[in-house]
């Protein structure tokens, strides 16, 4: 009995080596799936019809996305579409996988920066340059969807990543306006600081937000706009003056920050800033719909750092692209998704999305309902720069900028903070 | 004494007997092969190659990858060094915290079984919920916590916690303790339930105290609990993903980093051969630290 076990056994084993060393050579490894191949995408046509999947992260946008496109099947009654929401993290995961096959995702957004990159270098985004939708954007922030001069896709929602200050606690201080160098903006510090509230609301703790303020930090500080690039590219390094400066100014920042500073997560901070403790919330333009949600009845305004003198400043602030939408070059409904992102680009919808949103849009010639939208438009017209921490595309590059601006605040002195993250930096890119 | 050579006709004539029995096994077989062995066997082959995940191309780079991850990558050594301080942080707390709850809490009376019924509901909570919850416990300005201490006069006690570089790790294990202590107290409730009453019993006539009887009878005889319990936890604790994100975001500032969230981080950064090959690291400390500790624990165990 035991002998026939054995053999059994011997047999079974030799059986599944073989079936498993034929099931490794057939299996499909690396880059056995085919990259997409780009290509143009189908023109408009008010004849366009099928069943299209709008895939994407934005829960919190599925109401006015489907009140959006009540309106949209008057227009295309032969159109439907599917809105498929992954929570962001599974997105950012498996979207790609799930975009090339184009069983998915006729539609969709990407991040600006690595996402984008990698979607691109993918061949996934079909070229929307012959498409008029294109012209509804500012040609500066179209640019953003554009990789090797072919227009990929367009910048939908479009976000100051600019600290936001509470106007009631500023004018209390006896500030009538955010300063515009940087000794000045020490100074409404210290003059926020004299009222009895935290002057600056730094979420150090939440490595979601906390490096939002980066981005003003180095705007005028750096020697390029590109700086983050060229720190990728190993062209600059996070030791130069330019960047000791930024972090001797978190330095110079630290004592307006809040309590346990390097621990407070930005959901917190937004509480206290609504209930009027803080009195500026470094992140950026989107904390203002959720502190309105939070009870928020005070007028804001941004209230970017120029951290050099005014007459030495190139750019008052900082503006960004949360999300880009392309057209899936693999998709057979191709005309119902270019009349979705084509119906998504006019005026008059992105005008409904940005107030159920209280988001800016990208698009040209949007009229804003909403207070605080109308009170911030001045900044779409303004010399802001596009946000460069996004030119970072290793994340562990972007962690170790925003981990030696913590250790700056933290304690650490600049040059250390500065040698520890180049030598991630340097590590990184080999 | 090694066996005879057996003959090619030998073989099939076993192979023909043994085929139709073979077949019962297949099914079950080919779904082992296909859904677990295949992809393990597939992340070896990945290891040897600079894949990005998504490219149709690929370079073969051997076992560039496996020394790069033992030699020159600190954010992995850091990750590794991380996961070891919250690997004892949470067996420890665990393991003890659960036995002393088991052992308190053992006779079926209702006030047990409501006590265990509520140190348990931490654990059906989701990973996510608990990190939301401790979120706003860790909160350095208006956090329950930090209220405690400054409610009781201890303002010097005030942390920043998550905040803080040497201890945010450990203060992530007590979390993951704290939600899995209630789980594991009733794996040792099993255990000390299953050990004969007459051997206490005996002990005591002979004289034996409190701590003689726990010492030489219950922790011996709850051996097979003990392990489940640690094995479990420790595995538990190398795996511990959706906590850490939940509790510091995505990528994990470089305190809270761990094996799993370094993984993670490094295929999101394209590159896939080399997290393939971070994975087979992990898997191998992993079973490592699995063996010794069952090890140590048979050793302790034996020696009482």
């Amino acid at each position: 009995m035991s002998h026939l076990t054995s053999i059994r056994r011997r047999h079974f084993l030799q059986l599944l080596g073989a079936a498993g060393a034929a099931s490794l050579a057939g299996c499909a490894g690396p880059g056995s799936q085919e990259s997409g191949r780009q290509t143009t995408a189908a023109a408009l046509s008010s004849d366009a019809s099928g069943s299209m999947i709008f895939s994407h992260w934005r829960a919190e946008d599925q109401q006015v996305f489907d009140d959006l496109l009540t309106t949209f099947a008057k227009t295309y009654p032969d159109i439907s579409v599917t809105q498929d929401i992954a929570p962001s993290a599974d997105y950012q995961a498996s979207a790609l996988q799930r975009l090339r096959s184009g069983d998915t995702g006729d539609a969709f957004p990407t991040f600006r920066g690595a996402q984008f990159n990698a979607f691109a270098d993918a061949g996934v985004y079909a070229d929307l340059g012959d498409l008029d939708l294109v012209g509804n954007y500012p040609d500066e922030l179209a640019a953003i969807g554009r990789a090797d001069d072919i227009q990929l896709a367009v910048p939908y929602q479009v976000v100051f990543l600019d600290p936001v200050v509470n106007l009631d606690l500023l004018d209390k201080a006896g500030v009538s306006e955010v300063p515009t160098d940087w000794d000045g903006y020490l100074a409404m510090l210290d003059a926020l600081k004299g009222t009895g509230v935290v002057p600056f609301g730094w979420p150090g703790g939440d490595t979601g937000n906390l490096g939002q303020l980066v981005n003003t930090m180095v705007m005028n500080n750096a020697p390029s706009d590109d700086m983050f690039t060229q720190v990728g590219a190993g062209e600059l390094k996070l030791t130069d003056d330019w960047f000791l400066k930024t972090l001797g100014q978190y330095a110079e920042l630290a004592p307006y920050m809040q309590e346990g500073v390097t621990g407070t997560l930005h959901d917190t901070l937004l509480q206290r800033f609504a209930k009027g403790d803080v009195a500026i919330i470094a992140s950026g333009s989107y904390a203002i719909a959720p502190a309105r949600a939070a009870g928020a009845k005070f007028p804001v305004d941004l209230a970017p750092p120029v951290t050099v003198a005014a007459d030495e400043a190139r750019y008052v602030g900082v503006h960004n692209a949360t999300f880009l939408l392309g057209v899936n070059s693999a998709s057979e409904n191709q005309d119902a998704a270019v009349a979705w992102v084509d119906f998504l680009s006019q005026p008059e919808n992105a005008s409904v999305y940005a107030d159920a949103t209280a988001q800016h849009v990208g698009v040209e010639g949007v009229t804003y309902g909403n207070a605080d939208l109308k009170q911030l438009e001045r900044w779409l017209t303004a010399d802001t720069l596009l946000a460069p921490r996004f030119q970072l595309l290793d994340l562990d590059v972007q962690a170790a900028v925003d981990q030696s601006t913590v250790a700056v605040v933290r304690g650490t002195s600049p040059e250390q903070a500065a040698e520890e993250a180049q030598a991630i930096v340097d590590q990184q890119i080999g | 004494m090694s066996r005879p050579p057996r003959s090619a006709s030998s073989w099939r004539a076993g192979l023909r007997r043994d085929l139709p029995y073979l077949l019962f096994v297949v099914p079950a077989v080919a779904l082992y092969g296909y859904f677990f062995a295949l992809p393990v066997l597939q992340s070896f082959q990945y290891a040897t190659t600079d894949w990005d995940g998504v490219s149709a191309t690929y370079e073969t780079v051997g076992l560039d990858n496996l020394t790069r991850v033992l030699g020159d990558d600190s954010l992995f050594t850091n990750a590794l060094t991380n996961n070891l301080w919250f690997l004892l942080t949470v067996v420890v707390v665990q393991t003890l915290m659960s036995l002393l709850l088991a052992v308190l809490l053992v006779r079926n009376t209702r006030p047990s079984t409501f006590l265990r019924a509520l140190f348990f509901v931490p654990a059906i909570l989701s990973s996510v919920s608990v990190a939301f919850v401790w979120s706003f416990m860790y909160e350095p300005g208006d956090g329950l916590l930090n209220q405690g201490w400054s409610a009781i006069g201890l303002d010097s006690m005030r942390s920043s916690y998550l905040g803080e570089p040497g201890m945010a790790i450990v203060y992530v294990g007590l979390v993951q303790a704290w939600a899995h202590i209630g789980q594991l107290m009733i794996i040792f409730i099993a255990g000390l339930q299953q050990i004969p009453a007459e051997l206490y019993e005996a002990a005591e006539l002979d004289g034996a105290g409190t701590w003689t009887r726990f010492r030489h009878i219950t922790w011996p005889l709850i051996a097979p609990a003990t392990t489940i319990v640690v094995s479990y936890t420790t595995i538990q604790s190398f795996k511990a993903f959706d906590l850490i994100l939940g509790l510091s975001g995505n990528p994990p500032s470089a305190s809270l980093d761990i094996l799993s969230t370094r993984i993670y981080t490094t295929y999101s950064d394209s590159e896939f051969g080399y997290a393939a090959a971070q994975s087979i690291i992990f898997m191998i400390i992993i079973a490592a630290v699995t063996v010794m500790q069952r090890r140590a624990l048979r050793l302790s165990q034996q020696e009482v």
